[in-house]
């Protein structure tokens, strides 16, 4: 043992030497390490691609992608570099940990970051170009914080050749359509197991709630101030468990017991395997649910999320994730952040971005640029999750909220949602249960960020 | 894993199988055949599959799919689990060579050597066998990304290659050997690593192939750990690897699942199967001469 | 806090430990003596072991009775821990052993330092990666400590309080315990059947061997990914002939009666070769006709197995218990987290998987570290009652 620790010691004071020599080659490139949370080719391979172009066209940077499995492995592997003052530069956190983003202190708003700038190194940075809800969400104390870059919405895709089969021309487009279509749909003879299927993630409540202009905690969402209660458990959060209660009860819903993380995939299965006639799912996967209905042999529209059609819509809130600017850098490698930054989510990579995977197009421009190509046209799917942000009125609901233990809660909810459909417990108690726990949670969060 | 020794002890000392005749049991047969087909049958399913479409699965298809080159890409193309074997490959392979060589040098200090405090540290060591690293995940976790091992091999390497269960194996399985083996090879004036080396080793390879296979599969399916102390996929193991074909954001299919599945149980099956005789004789069926 | 009572702690448990051991060694009036003196040191150091490091917050005002009690609750377990070391080193000491020098050791080399040379790595090791971890729960329980939160506040020993009367708690100790006894008695079950044929000398027995225990090599986590697929709820296999011969479908996986068995079932289908393999080796040393009787006597043979094969295979029974259960508290977590990740509603949730949970999903360590000792004490507590109350009625030799 002892042996390899030397050993090691030496490789370690080796390569302290090395790092010490180095700068004196003035002309190498500052480098700029990037953390993400995809490990796909269609996402990290696309950022990798982008960063060697980006790289080339600034040879003064050299931007290192690495990629991470998932949001939870990037936030402690960040925690974890941070205690060991071994931050990257910029690193992707998903929406919901915003809060904790600006509690940490690894961070630095980009908006201060840029210090009234408009463009660095010659690449326009041009925040008011973002569309609204998401500059809503990611806008903290009057400041542009993060940037954002993978942006989705839920909505919800329907197998055609069940829906025409019931004579729906359209997808239903409240939960009392959804029910009506849910009957004519399995009174079908070649009805599916399952009228329809969504995944057991906190993200689809928080979505419900912001549609009905529902708050999820108290000081105006977390906005305003500090947040110290959750909010969800009045009548807004209640008719969510009725309704999905109701849906499961009928035995229109299907649900596969996965929840969190491993609920997108049963969902992929039920829907690809033509076992379900809708699925309420997230924007991000557009294009791989259009393509399952052709290589499958059926017809897939996208729509919006249904709602509730007793308090009507205000809109949706975005999910997805940002960039964050590691606080304490050095100026020449903080700028060649702000430059990839600005240059990683300019109008045309933003557009690439969407077509590639089926994010929302960021940026204004992007959409008009998108527009001119004839790209909706000829992709209507791809614009129901632009359609139902830009159509959302901002309100503190549909800004979403920021709570810090809000990844821990999204748990308690699926949890809460499992025991209402599974159990015979009363989803008043089942909500009242989930409100204590929420606000536990949340006062163990306050207590050590005072 | 704790007690092993103590069923070695138990049944290491009782008589060899008596030699009988053979009658004819055609029962005992179908038994077998029948216990053997249903306990390979889930695996036989897994690697039907492996060779299917998705909708193939859901149609309940029992021939092979013309699948298995497209879910081949998936698994090891597009999740690189050909990466994730070598990871694992790589990190069972040390530490069962160094947890062999670390309890063979604790064997030989509890039974060749006289020293102060012997008791002490052999207490010291056999405490260990009711701390199992699992509840000490917490503070394992906190411990070792202090020292800056998180996402090394260290971290999975170097906590697991100290082993209270093999210095007890090995401590049990020299104490069988009779002292004249030591005493001949001191008048020869061999040091203590030489005796080791040339006359305990010789002799204990069917203890050292069961502690191998045993610490091989141990390691190999490790899972706990490796989740939390590891992060990115560069070096984490199979059965972390795995969980990316079950799904998370990504659509995954049955085909490529199951035809990961069957990958990564293929190692520890070489293993098992290369090293089965000297596993069962280690263990159970007979002493080591 | 009223700053008397760190001394009533002390001459509390001082008196505590003299009187008990005094009781011990009453015999003789020297012995007695020393007995008492040592007891009421060894008293006052119990009762501080663990209310030092918590600095008596148990008597705090602020703290709930619970909280109170508990605190009592670890003054008498620090002294009993006392008195029972100091009782078993004063009978070693009184009955003339020697407890710190070697025995003696026959063929030993020379130069017994060199032994610390061979030991230092394992030592070493166990001492970094196993002792100082074992420590740090302890500190770790009395914490408030979030990941990625750097700071972190001392909260008595409320995280141990509050799991009393903790619903999800509690109901985790019963799924621990349900698939605990479920995979060691079915996978010790059929084990044993299986071994009682396969033992025999039949033709091609090695081969039939090999194909029984090779699950051995099956990971947990690889055992249930295929479950995953054998009892997925809309293209599951075995649903798919169950429904065909029965009508029915069994909801495995989402319904919070059945998911437990299908973790059970995969892991009884993960450990059969390993307990099918000691089966066989414990047959082995069985006197074969015993055994052969037993297995085709007709009408005698299932009184004569329980009465004369069964006992002779205790020791083996006694080893598998302890392995199997221990699978069944640690291992099973990569089944239940490919399977079904502790769900439905908490029905696969085990105490194992609910420290990870409550650790890592929840980024709570300083809970998950209280759960991680109550564990270590529980599965501590079943071991040494296993060895109470098998090991008595456990057959040793031929």
């Amino acid at each position: 043992m002892k042996g390899r620790f030397s050993l090691l010691m030496v490789v370690l004071a080796l390569m302290l030497a090395l790092t010490a020599v180095v700068p004196a080659f003035a002309q190498d490139p500052i480098e700029i390490p990037v953390w993400i949370a995809f490990t796909d080719d269609s996402r990290l391979g696309w950022a990798q691609d982008k960063a060697a172009e980006f790289n080339a066209a600034f040879p003064q940077y050299n931007v290192t992608i690495t990629g991470y499995p998932n949001y939870e492995e990037i936030f402690t592997s960040t925690a974890l570099a941070a205690e060991q003052g071994s931050l990257p530069a910029i690193v992707q956190w998903n929406e919901v940990s915003t809060q904790i983003a600006r509690d940490s202190g690894y961070y630095k708003a980009i908006e201060e970051a840029l210090g009234g700038r408009t463009e660095v190194n010659g690449v326009p940075f041009n925040l008011d170009d973002i569309v609204a809800s998401v500059a809503a969400y990611y806008t903290l104390d009057g400041q542009f914080s993060s940037m954002p870059w993978n942006a989705s919405s839920s909505i919800m895709f329907s197998n055609m050749t069940y829906l025409d089969a019931a004579g729906l021309d359209t997808p239903p487009a409240t939960w009392a359509d959804m029910d009506a279509a849910c009957a004519a749909i399995m009174a079908l003879d070649n009805a599916p197991q399952y009228c329809w299927t969504w995944p057991n993630h906190g993200w689809f409540f928080e979505q419900w709630l912001a549609q009905q202009d529902g708050l999820y905690a108290n000081n105006g969402n977390g906005r305003d101030d500090r947040a110290t209660e959750v909010e969800f458990g009045g009548d807004a959060g209640l008719a969510i468990f009725n309704f999905l209660e109701d849906q499961y009860n009928k035995g229109y819903l299907y649900y596969s017991g996965a929840r969190d993380g491993d609920s997108w995939a049963t969902v992929d299965q039920a829907f690809g395997a033509q076992e379900v006639a809708m699925a309420i799912y997230s924007s991000s996967d557009t294009t791989y649910y259009t393509n399952m209905g052709v290589d499958n042999g059926f017809e897939v529209v996208a729509s919006f999320m249904p709602y509730n059609q007793e308090v009507g819509w205000t809109g949706n809130l975005i999910g997805g994730a940002s960039l964050w600017l590691v606080n304490g850098l050095p100026v020449e490698e903080e700028d060649g952040a702000l430059t990839f930054l600005a240059w990683f989510t300019n109008t045309e990579n933003a557009a690439d971005w969407h077509k590639r995977t089926g994010y929302i197009p960021l940026r204004n421009s992007s959409v008009e640029l998108l527009t001119s190509e004839g790209w909706f046209e000829e992709n209507p799917n791809q614009t129901v999750a632009f359609d139902q942000l830009n159509t959302s009125t901002v309100t503190p609901a549909t800004a979403g909220a920021l709570v810090g233990p809000i990844n821990a809660i999204r748990g308690q909810i699926t949890a809460a949602i499992d025991t209402l459909l599974l159990s015979d417990t009363a989803s008043a108690d089942v909500m009242a249960g989930l409100v204590a726990e929420a606000n536990a949670q949340i006062e163990e969060y306050n207590l050590l960020n005072q | 894993m704790t007690t092993i020794e103590s069923a070695t002890a138990i049944t290491a000392d009782l008589p060899r199988e008596k030699t009988r005749i053979i009658p004819k049991r055609w029962w005992a047969h179908l038994f077998l055949l029948a216990a053997c087909f249903i306990i390979g049958l889930p695996l036989f399913y897994a690697m039907l599959v492996a060779t299917q479409t998705n909708s193939q699965v859901f149609n309940y298809q029992f021939t092979p799919g013309d699948s298995l080159a497209y879910n081949w890409n998936i698994v090891m193309n597009q999740n690189k689990l050909g990466n994730y074997m070598v990871n694992s490959v790589f990190v069972a392979v040390m530490v069962t060579i160094g947890k062999t060589v670390l309890s063979l040098l604790a064997g030989l200090a509890f039974i060749y050597f006289r020293f102060p405090g012997k008791w002490i540290l052999f207490f010291f060591v056999l405490l260990t066998l009711m701390m199992p690293t699992e509840i000490l995940v917490i503070a394992l976790f906190r411990f070792v990304n202090a020292l800056g091992m998180g996402n090394t091999y260290q971290a999975l390497i170097i906590p697991f290659i100290a082993s209270a269960t093999g210095a007890f194996l090995f401590r049990q399985h020299f104490a069988n050997i009779p002292a004249e083996f030591s005493e001949a090879a001191q008048l020869d004036g061999a040091t203590p690593l030489q005796f080791l080396y040339k006359v305990l080793v010789p002799m204990s390879w069917n203890t050292i192939g069961a502690l191998a296979v045993i610490q091989f599969v141990y390691v190999w399916n490790m899972y706990l750990w490796p989740v939390l102390i590891m992060q990115g996929p560069e070096k984490q193991v199979v059965q972390v690897g795995l969980r990316t074909l079950i799904g998370g954001d990504i659509a995954v299919s049955y085909g490529p699942m199951m035809l990961g599945a069957v990958i990564a149980t293929i190692p520890p099956l070489i293993v098992f199967i290369a090293l089965q005789k000297q596993f069962m004789s280690g263990f159970a069926l007979t002493r080591d001469k | 806090m009223d700053p008397i009572i760190p001394i009533l702690v002390v001459a509390l448990s001082a008196l505590a430990g003299a009187g008990l051991l005094a009781l011990i060694f009453r015999q003789s009036a020297r012995t007695m003596t020393v007995a008492a003196l040592t007891g009421a040191m060894a008293g006052a150091a119990g009762g501080l072991l663990f209310m030092l490091p918590l600095n008596f917050c148990t008597f705090e005002a602020e703290r709930s009775s619970l909280d109170f009690s508990f605190g009592i609750v670890l003054i008498v377990l620090g002294v009993l821990i006392a008195v029972l070391l100091v009782r078993w080193l004063l009978s070693a000491l009184f009955s003339g052993r020697q407890l710190f020098s070697s025995e003696h050791t026959p063929g030993a080399f020379k130069h017994g330092w060199l032994a610390y040379f061979f030991l230092a790595p394992t030592i070493v090791i166990l001492l970094l990666f196993l002792y100082y971890p074992a420590i740090d729960t302890f500190g770790l329980s009395t914490q408030l400590v979030k990941l990625g939160i750097p700071r972190t506040a001392f909260v008595c020993v409320s995280n141990f309080t509050s799991l009393v009367g903790d619903p999800k708690y509690l109901q985790a100790v019963g799924v621990t315990i349900l698939m605990s006894v479920a995979i060691v008695v079915f996978s010790l079950g059929i084990a044993l059947t299986i071994a009682m044929v396969a033992y025999l000398p039949v033709k091609g027995a090695r081969i039939y061997r090999t194909f029984l225990i090779w699950p051995y090599a099956i990971s947990p986590v690889v055992a249930g990914i295929i479950f995953l697929l054998i009892f997925n709820p809309l293209a599951g296999i075995f649903n798919h002939f169950y429904q065909a011969v029965f009508g029915v479908a069994i909801p495995w996986l989402n319904n919070p009666a059945y998911a437990p068995w299908a973790v059970i079932i995969a892991s009884v289908w993960k450990s059969l070769g390993f307990n099918i393999l000691f089966y066989i080796a414990g047959l082995q040393n069985v006197p074969g006709d015993l055994v052969e009787a037993a297995a085709i006597d007709g009408a005698n043979a299932w009184k004569r197995f329980w009465s004369v094969v069964f006992p002779m295979l205790s020791p083996i029974t006694f080893f598998l218990i302890i392995t199997n259960t221990t699978y069944a508290v640690f291992e099973t977590f990569g089944t239940i987290d490919t399977l079904t990740s502790g769900g439905p509603l908490g029905s696969t949730t085990t105490l194992m998987y609910r420290i990870y949970d409550v650790g890592f999903t929840n980024r709570d360590l300083g809970k998950a570290a209280a759960q991680s000792i109550v564990l270590f004490i529980l599965v501590i507590g079943f071991t040494l009652l296993q060895f109470r109350t098998t090991a008595k009625r456990v057959t040793y030799g031929a």
